[in-house]
C-alpha cells in the first residue's frame, strides 16, 4: 500500500466515526486505536498520518500517544503482562512482582521476547487496588497476586501458546 | 477592591485576584514555581501553599494553594504558618528528589528558581538515597538547550509555548513521573518567540545556547536596561556582558511594550556585536589607522567640499545621531537624509504624519485587547513581539484578517486572509474603504469581495478595531489608504505601523522632504562629493543598492561609520567604526512615538565611541561649535527631556509631518507575459544587524523562489525546478518552491535575492524557465 491509499483508508475509517464526535481532531483516540490494532504499535510514521488526518499537529498527537498507557508506541509482545504500580500496588508489592515477571518470562520491562509473544509493562493503577497487587493480563483483571500465582499464569500463557 | 490580611499585613487585592497574584502585587512573597503573570495559575507544582484561618472559630485552619484560592475580603492568610511551610518544604523534597545536585555546574545556577525555593523552604538536608529518574536530552537548534533531567513539571514552558504563543512543536510528553517537555523528533524549535521558554523555566531545563559557549555566571554579568535595535517596536531588554564582551540579551519588563517577553531576533540578534567581521578598527582606503588619523582625514576632505557634503542618516540610528548629523549637514550648509530609498522614505513618513493626526499608536498591551484586527502585510517579520501581542487578542476571540502578498505566519490565526499582488493590496484597501463606509452585503460576489465584506464587517462591529500595516512593503498611498479606514472607523479604531528600523519614527520625524531623491540625485550631479553615512548601508540597499553603488563613483570622499561590516561601510574610504547599541546610551523612538532611553552596558577593552560622539569630535576637527545632542534635541522637539533609561519613556512633542507629494493609488499594471510581481519573503531573523548573528542566521529559511501552486501550474512551473530571475541589477537562478501564501502573478523572495537582483517590494521581474 502506498502513502495515499493509507491516509485514504485513514480518512474513510474517520468518516465512520460516530457522528457524535464533535470535531475531526475529537477523533484522535479511535484513530490510534484503529492504527495500533492493525500495526500493533504506532510508530513515528503513523503519528504523522494521525496529525494528518486529524489535523492536529504532530507534538498534540505525540502528546495524547504517549499520554494514553494502552496506545504504544513502541512494539509490544502478542500478550501483554500490565503490572500495576501505583500506590495500593505498590505497597503490597508491585515491585518484586514486576522484577518476578521479568525472571520467570525471560522479557525485561518494555521489551518484546524474541518470539515476539511477550512483553511486561508496568501500569497506573487500574482500578483494581481493592485486589492489590493487581495487574492485567491480555485485558483481563488479575488480582491479588504474589510471585507463584504470576509464576502460575506465565506458565498456563506458554503453555496454551 | 477589597482587602486580605497577610500575616497581619492589609492587603488589598482586585476582582479576580487569587492570593498569590495579590500578595506578589503587595510585594510579599510567596514561594511558587507554575504560576506566572502572563501564564496565570494551573495548581501543577503545589509550591505556593498558605494556612487560611477558618471563618468558623469551631474549624481548623486549613492548607490551600494560594495559586488557586480567590482572594476574598477579610480572611486571615498565613505564609509563616508551620503547616504550610511543611506542605512547602515536602514539595521542593519531592522535587529534589529526581533532580540532579549539581548547581555549580548547571547553566541556571544563581538565576534558578529552583535553587533559590529550594534555598527558601526546603529541607536542610537530603534523605532520598536512592536512583534518580533520568532522560534523554534533545537537540533543539542552536538558540536553546535543553536539559530535561532539571525538569520539575511545571509546565510553564507548554504554556508559554503553546497556550500563549501558539507554537505547535513543543510539548508535554508521556505521563507519571516521566512527563517529558520535547519536541515530536528533535530539531529546532520553530516559533519566533522559543528563547523565552529560557526565561519562563524555573529551572536549567532549557537554556540560552548561544550564552553557553561563552558562558558566565549571572553575578559577574554587568547589565544596564537597554532597547532592543532590532525592530520598531522598542522592547525593553537587559543585555549582560562580561570582560569586554557581550554575552546575552534577556527581556526587561515593560508593561506597556513587551511585559514578561522578547523575540528570538531580539534575544539572539545581539551576535552581530561579537561577529569577526566587525569593523573595530578605523580606516583610510583600506588601511587600519588610528581613529585620530581617520578623523583628521575626514576632516580635511570636509573643510576641502564644505557645501559639498552630504549626510546619510538612518532608522537605525538614535535620534540623537540623527540630530546631531543633521546639525553639522546645517552648519556645513550641506545636504542631510536619512533613507537609503526614497520610496521607504515617503512610506515612513506618511506613516508617521498618520500617526501624529491618528492620536498615536497602541501599545502592545493595547493591541493584546482589540477584537478585531487587520494587518496589511507579513508582521510577524517586522515586529515580531506586536504578531505575539497580536496572538493574545485572538486567544480572547479577536478576528484576524490578513492583507498580504507573501508568506506570513499569522495566517495560521487569520479569520480571513486575503492574498493579492502587491499592486493590488492600494485598490484592496481603497475597496475595503467603501465597504466599511457602506456596510453593503451584496450577496453573489467574487471571493475576494466576500472576503473583503467579511473584513469590513469584523471591522465595523468591533468595539476595538486594530489596523496594522507593515510600512516597508506599503507605498505611501497604501499608507494612507489605512489610516483613512482607520478614521472612517471612528475614534474606536486604533492604527499601527510597524516601521523599518529601531528608531524609524525617530528619524522621519527629522527627514527633509524628497530628501533621498534629492541626495541622489545631488552626488549624481556632482554636487555632493563629500558623503558622510551613518549606521546605514545604501549600497546593499534591495532595490536601489546598484544606483547608490553608481553615486559612490561620482564622489571623491566616502565617509562611513558603522558597528556592521554592511556592503557600504567595506565601500568606504574613511570607516570610522562605532560602538555596537550594547556599548553606548542614547534614545530610540518606538512605533509608537514613544522615546526610551538606553545606558551603556559595558565597555569593550578597546572602546569605540558612539555616532554622537564621531560627528561632535569630528566638528571639534572642523572647528564647528556644535552643541551637544540635548541642546540640539531641544531646539527641535519643544520642551525635549531626555528619557532615562530604565524608565517607561516619554513620547516627544513634534510639529506634524506633513505628508510629501503623493501619487494616488492607481490601477494595477497589466501583468505581461514572463513578468512577475516581487513580494519580500522575510523571516523573523531578518534584520540588517541580526544578519550578523550566526546562531540565528543558521535558522534563515534557505534562498528560493516561492510561487503559488495555481500560478506555476500556469506557466507550466515544477516544485524544486531551477529558475533564471532577472532584474536590473542582476540575475539570480533560484529553485522554485510552491508555497499556498504567495499571491498570483507573484513571486517571494529573500531580501539577499531581491539586493542581487536589484529590485524592491511591488517591481517587476522578469522570470525564465532553465530547461
Ligand atoms: S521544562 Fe522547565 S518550564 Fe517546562 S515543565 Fe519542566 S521545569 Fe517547568
Ligand atoms: S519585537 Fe522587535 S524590538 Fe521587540 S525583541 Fe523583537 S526585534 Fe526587538
Ligand atoms: S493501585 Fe494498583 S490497581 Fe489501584
Ligand atoms: S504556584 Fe500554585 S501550585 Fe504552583
Amino acid at each position: 500500500m502506498n502513502d495515499e491509499s493509507n491516509r485514504q483508508a485513514l480518512q474513510e475509517d474517520l468518516a465512520q466515526l460516530p457522528a457524535t464526535d464533535p470535531q475531526r481532531r475529537a477523533a484522535i483516540v479511535p484513530m490510534m486505536q484503529s492504527l495500533q490494532a492493525e500495526r500493533g504499535y504506532l510508530d513515528d510514521k503513523s503519528i504523522k498520518e494521525v496529525a494528518q488526518v486529524t489535523g492536529l499537529s504532530t507534538t498534540e498527537v505525540e502528546e495524547l500517544a504517549t499520554f494514553y498507557s494502552l496506545i504504544y508506541r513502541y512494539p509490544a509482545g502478542r500478550h501483554v503482562l500490565r503490572v500495576c504500580d501505583s500506590l495500593c500496588c505498590g505497597l503490597r508489592g508491585a515491585d518484586r512482582l514486576l522484577q518476578a515477571a521479568e525472571k520467570y518470562s525471560g522479557v525485561s520491562l518494555g521489551k518484546v521476547s524474541p518470539d515476539g509473544a511477550f512483553s511486561v509493562l508496568p501500569s497506573i493503577c487500574l482500578g483494581l487496588c481493592d485486589q492489590a497487587p493487581a495487574a492485567l493480563l491480555d485485558g483481563e483483571a488479575v488480582g491479588s497476586l504474589d510471585e507463584a500465582a504470576l509464576q502460575a499464569l506465565l506458565q498456563r500463557l506458554q503453555q496454551e501458546d | 477592591m477589597g482587602t486580605m490580611h497577610i500575616d497581619g499585613h492589609e492587603i488589598p487585592f482586585q476582582e479576580n485576584d487569587n492570593i498569590l497574584k495579590a500578595a506578589l502585587a503587595a510585594n510579599i512573597e510567596i514561594p511558587y514555581f507554575c504560576y506566572h503573570a502572563a501564564l496565570g495559575s494551573l495548581g501543577a507544582c503545589r509550591l505556593c501553599a498558605v494556612e487560611i484561618a477558618p471563618e468558623d472559630p469551631n474549624k481548623k485552619p486549613r492548607v490551600v494553594m494560594s495559586c488557586l484560592e480567590p482572594a476574598k475580603d477579610g480572611i486571615n492568610v498565613s505564609v509563616s504558618a508551620a503547616a504550610a511551610r511543611q506542605v512547602r518544604q515536602t514539595v521542593i523534597e519531592f522535587l529534589m528528589v529526581n533532580h540532579p545536585h549539581d548547581c555549580p555546574v548547571c547553566d541556571e545556577g544563581g538565576e534558578c528558581r529552583l535553587q533559590d525555593m529550594t534555598v527558601a523552604c526546603g529541607p536542610p538536608y537530603r534523605r532520598y538515597r536512592g536512583r534518580k529518574r533520568t532522560f534523554t536530552n534533545q537537540y533543539l537548534g542552536p538558540l536553546v538547550h535543553h536539559e530535561m533531567n532539571r525538569c520539575i513539571t511545571c509546565y510553564r514552558c507548554t504554556r508559554f509555548y503553546q497556550d500563549y504563543a501558539l507554537g505547535d512543536d513543543l510539548g508535554a510528553m508521556r505521563l507519571r513521573n516521566e512527563v517529558y517537555f520535547g519536541r515530536f523528533q528533535e530539531g529546532p524549535l520553530t516559533s519566533p518567540f522559543a528563547g523565552n521558554v529560557i526565561e519562563v523555566c524555573p529551572t536549567g531545563v532549557f537554556t540560552d545556547a548561544v550564552f553557553r559557549q561563552h558562558f558566565a555566571r549571572v553575578w559577574d554579568l554587568e547589565t544596564a536596561p537597554s532597547i532592543c535595535p532590532h525592530c520598531s517596536v522598542g522592547c525593553n531588554t537587559l543585555p549582560g556582558a562580561r570582560d569586554g564582551t557581550l554575552r546575552r540579551v534577556c527581556n526587561r519588563f515593560h508593561p506597556e511594550i513587551n511585559r514578561w517577553f522578547i523575540c528570538d531576533r531580539g534575544r539572539y540578534g545581539h551576535q552581530y556585536s561579537e561577529h569577526p567581521d566587525r569593523p573595530l578598527t578605523a580606516q583610510v582606503s583600506g588601511v587600519k589607522v588610528s581613529y585620530r588619523e581617520a578623523l583628521a582625514a575626514a576632516a580635511e576632505q570636509i573643510k576641502a567640499a564644505r557645501d559639498r557634503t552630504g549626510g546619510l542618516g538612518s532608522t537605525r540610528e538614535d535620534l540623537e545621531s540623527n540630530a546631531i548629523l543633521q546639525t553639522l549637514l546645517n552648519k556645513l550648509s550641506g545636504r542631510f537624509a536619512t533613507f537609503s530609498d526614497p520610496q521607504l522614505e515617503t512610506a515612513t513618513t506618511a506613516a508617521v504624519a498618520a500617526l501624529q493626526s491618528s492620536g498615536g499608536a497602541p501599545s502592545l498591551s493595547e493591541i493584546e485587547q482589540a477584537d478585531a484586527a487587520l494587518v496589511v502585510g507579513d508582521l510577524t517579520t517586522h515586529a515580531p513581539m506586536m504578531d505575539l501581542a497580536l496572538r493574545q487578542a485572538y486567544r480572547t476571540g479577536a478576528k484576524l484578517a490578513i492583507l498580504h502578498s507573501g508568506p506570513s505566519l499569522l495566517t495560521r490565526f487569520a479569520a480571513t486572509t486575503l492574498t493579492v499582488a502587491p499592486h493590488e493590496i492600494g485598490a484592496h484597501l481603497l475597496h475595503l474603504n467603501e465597504q466599511a463606509a457602506t456596510a453593503s452585503t451584496t450577496s453573489n460576489k467574487h471571493e475576494n469581495e466576500k472576503k473583503l465584506a467579511d473584513i469590513a464587517t469584523y471591522l465595523t462591529t468591533a468595539q476595538r478595531p486594530i489596523l496594522i500595516g507593515v510600512s516597508e512593503t506599503m507605498a505611501a498611498p497604501e499608507i494612507t489608504a489605512l489610516a483613512q479606514l482607520a478614521n472612517a472607523l471612528g475614534s474606536r479604531a486604533r492604527l499601527a505601523y510597524a516601521l523599518p528600523g529601531a528608531n524609524a519614527y525617530g528619524t522621519a520625524l527629522l527627514t527633509p522632504t524628497n530628501s533621498t531623491t534629492a541626495m541622489l540625485e545631488a552626488i549624481e550631479s556632482g554636487q555632493i562629493q563629500t558623503l558622510i553615512v551613518m549606521g546605514n548601508d545604501p549600497l546593499g540597499d534591495t532595490r536601489l543598492g546598484a544606483r547608490w553603488r553608481e553615486a559612490r563613483q561620482c564622489l571623491s570622499t566616502f565617509i562611513v561609520s558603522d558597528c556592521v561590516a554592511t556592503a557600504t561601510a567595506e565601500a568606504a574610504d574613511i570607516l570610522l567604526p562605532v560602538a555596537a547599541w550594547t556599548e553606548r546610551g542614547g534614545t530610540f523612538v518606538n512605533y509608537e512615538g514613544r522615546a526610551q532611553g538606553f545606558a551603556p552596558v559595558f565597555q569593550r577593552a578597546e572602546p569605540l565611541p558612539n555616532t554622537a560622539e564621531v560627528l561632535a569630535d569630528l566638528a571639534h576637527c572642523l572647528e564647528l561649535a556644535l552643541p551637544d545632542a540635548a541642546a540640539v534635541l531641544s531646539n527641535i522637539f519643544p520642551g525635549y527631556q531626555a528619557p532615562l533609561p530604565g524608565t517607561l519613556g516619554s513620547s516627544l512633542s513634534a510639529f506634524p509631518l506633513t505628508m510629501q507629494t503623493e501619487t494616488p493609488i492607481g490601477s494595477a499594471p497589466l501583468g505581461h507575459p514572463g513578468h512577475w510581481q516581487v513580494t519580500l519573503a522575510s523571516w523573523y531573523g531578518d534584520d540588517v544587524l541580526a544578519s550578523y548573528a550566526p546562531a540565528l542566521v543558521e535558522l534563515a529559511p534557505p534562498a528560493a523562489a516561492l510561487i503559488h501552486p495555481t500560478a506555476a501550474l500556469k506557466e507550466r512551473i515544477e516544485d524544486k525546478e531551477q529558475v533564471r530571475l532577472r532584474g536590473p541589477a542582476g540575475t539570480v537562478v533560484l529553485s522554485v518552491q510552491l508555497n499556498n501564501d504567495v499571491a498570483a502573478d507573484t513571486i517571494a523572495l529573500a531580501r539577499v535575492t531581491l539586493a542581487q537582483l536589484g529590485v524592491g517590494h511591488g517591481d517587476l521581474l522578469e522570470l525564465e524557465r532553465i530547461s
